[in-house]
């Protein structure tokens, strides 16, 4: 199903939303300014998900918005990002599917040590990717 | 021991122990009923492979069955045994009173259990670390000449 998408056209808004997340990478010192402008370009003219996902590939999504625990946390962008499947990734963080599920959809707030672990393997902060600050 | 057995046997293993228990119990019964152990046994054995196909589907009672539940799975768990350990000591509690009220000489085995749960519950308390509050600030002369709000 991943693959379908990422033969579908993206959107202008896909292509700003992958352009957030470069500059996002820019700010934290994950890319030099000529790195950041030529993957920049290039996120402005890829065509489809899978070239526009391949541009951004590797960093984190910018989280800007404060959100209610309850309400679906980053993983499930963070997942589709990097293209991993949700029985890929319960197997790399040693739950269920069931319970990655759970988390995802912000019905089930992990434990902290789970948590670290989630937030470690995104290369993001716990208040990140649970929108907790 | 436990831990030489792999996850996915571990609760079978343990329901053909109990089903093995409880067919002998009939068999050393004897008389007219030692049959029953018979039925016993092919119960236990039909129990025990459907726990061990279980123990492979990817669902939450897979996980169970295959001992490889998560934290979500063995809260769940937990909460669910802390529940039928509630139930058991109020029937407990109403069986004992009820038995004493009428009078019966059955009134023991639901002492018994009653006991069991009130003292099993108080050595989990101790067990796990209820008393252990570590060493209050005020208690410690190192930490108190370094604080700075004591200065």
């Amino acid at each position: 199903m991943e693959e379908r998408r990422g033969g579908l056209l993206a959107s202008d808004a896909d292509r700003e939303q992958a352009v957030e997340v470069l500059k996002t990478a820019f700010a934290q010192d994950r890319l030099a300014m000529t790195e950041f402008e030529a993957h920049v370009g290039r996120a402005l003219t890829e065509r489809t998900y899978g070239e526009l996902a391949a541009v951004t590939a590797g960093f984190p999504a910018p989280t800007s918005t404060v959100r209610h625990p309850s309400t679906p946390s980053l993983m499930a962008e963070q997942r589709t990002l990097r293209k991993i499947s949700q029985a890929e990734l319960a197997n790399a963080l040693g739950m269920s599917r069931q319970t990655l599920i759970l988390i995802e959809n912000g019905r089930y707030l992990p434990s902290l040590p789970l948590a670290f672990t989630i937030a470690r393997f995104f290369g993001l902060t716990v208040e990140e990717m649970f929108s907790l600050g | 021991m436990m831990t030489f057995i792999p996850p996915r046997v571990r609760k079978p293993a343990i329901y053909a122990l109990a089903g093995a228990l409880f067919a002998a119990a009939w068999l050393v019964r004897g008389g007219n009923l030692w049959w029953v152990s018979i039925f016993a046994l092919v119960g236990t054995t039909v129990g025990v492979v459907r726990m061990y196909m279980l123990g492979g589907e990817d669902t939450d009672e897979g996980a169970r069955a295959g001992s490889r539940s998560d934290e979500r799975q063995q809260l769940i768990s937990l909460r669910s045994r802390a529940l039928a350990c509630n139930l058991t000591a109020i029937a407990s509690f109403i069986g004992l009173t009820a038995a004493i009220a009428v009078n019966a000489i059955w009134w023991w085995p639901f002492l018994v259990t009653l006991l069991i749960t009130g003292y099993g519950y108080l050595f989990g308390l101790g067990n796990y670390g209820v008393a252990e509050e570590g060493t209050p600030d005020n208690a410690d002369p190192e930490r108190q000449t370094r604080s700075p709000i004591s200065s």
